[in-house]
């Protein structure tokens, strides 16, 4: 595995490359700030690019390079602007028991409205969980049945949504761990996800 | 009108449709489009709109002036540039079951790529095949132009 060049190096390799860089493959900062990497395998071996705005030439991977940000635009400017929608998630919490929201959630419900309108041809997903109360079957009911009454509350919007799927993960989808038998109000929960 | 079915082996899903499309088969839509796109399917080519739903073996392209973004159920986004040809080849997103995977191709053109729950779950589930090689991530964003 080979990691990246030295920055004198790079710089080199970019000289020799401006303007004729064919296929490449160049690793971008996550839009929460992190960077993350990305690894090319092909017949001569792998190579790992780690640091942002670094790319890899892939007819010669072993050649990386810090592209132009004026050549990254004009490459990748359509790519980069057709990007949808981030989703957005939405945890809303019951009352113990029951499938009524807590007061805090149920004012949530109009920024879900909002974001769904915010997402052009939305998809949205709601999964209902319970805390480890009682028997695991019951739970796996009482887990659908919020969700049921979350999603009755998104259907009133008559906004473009393409599909509203609901499910039920009862208690083996614990927000936070806990042994049998425990009330925690963080599981007691329905995630909304508008895609 | 509702449907039941089991979802990842876990208890009930309910599916509401009322009015909207709903399948199984679906693994997530075009959430941008402009110009030309089509999406091809069993060799049968069809015009994409917003709201097109995408399922496995799709191939999308668009043309000289076209462009398209996606969201996978995983959240995985994806977006293409003008002259583009890209495949989802394998898709599985069923976390309860630890049934994770993503393997897609670029043949050629421009691809913006960002990282879904499947990434983060599991990074080695997760492949872009280009003509020459494999991309893999680790939880991240990526550019690539195959020409």
């Amino acid at each position: 595995m080979k990691k990246i060049s030295t920055p004198l190096l790079a710089l080199a390799i970019s000289l020799t490359l401006s303007g004729c860089a064919k296929s490449y493959l160049v690793l971008m900062e996550d839009h929460d700030g992190s960077t993350g990497k990305v690894m090319f395998k092909d017949a001569s071996g792998e190579t790992l690019i780690d640091q942002a705005g670094y790319a890899a030439v892939l007819s010669d991977a072993k050649n990386i390079f810090k592209p132009e940000q004026q050549q990254i635009e004009s490459d990748f400017n359509r790519a980069l602007s057709s990007e949808p929608t981030r989703p957005d998630i939405f945890l809303l919490y019951f009352n113990n028991g029951g499938t009524v929201l807590t007061e805090e959630s149920a004012a949530l419900i109009p920024k879900i409205f909002d974001a769904a309108a915010a997402h052009p041809a939305a998809d949205i997903s709601v999964i209902g969980h319970t805390d480890t109360v009682g028997d695991a079957e019951k739970n796996e009911k009482l887990a659908n049945e919020r969700a049921i009454q979350v999603s009755h509350l998104l259907e009133q919007t008559t906004l473009d949504v393409k599909e509203l799927v609901v499910t039920s993960h009862g208690e083996k989808n614990l927000l936070v761990k806990t042994a049998d038998e425990v009330a925690e109000p963080k599981n007691r929960r329905v995630e909304v996800t508008i895609r | 009108m509702k449907h039941f079915f089991a979802l990842s082996g876990l208890g009930l899903a309910l599916l509401i449709s009322s009015g909207v499309s709903a399948d199984d088969s679906v693994i997530g839509y075009i959430k941008t489009i402009s110009d030309e796109t089509s999406i091809v399917e069993n060799g049968k080519s069809v015009k994409a709109g917003l709201g097109s739903p995408i399922r496995i073996g799709n191939l999308i392209k668009t043309s000289e002036d076209g462009s398209a973004g996606l969201t996978l159920k995983d959240n995985t986004i994806l977006s293409i540039g003008p002259n583009t040809e890209f495949k989802i080849d394998k898709y599985q997103f069923q976390p309860q079951n630890d049934q994770l995977e993503l393997n897609a191709s670029i043949i050629k053109g421009t691809l913006h790529y960002i990282s879904g729950v499947i990434a983060k779950l599991k990074p080695d589930a997760v492949a872009v095949t280009t003509p020459t090689g494999v991309i893999a991530v680790r939880g991240t964003r990526f550019l690539v132009k195959i020409e």
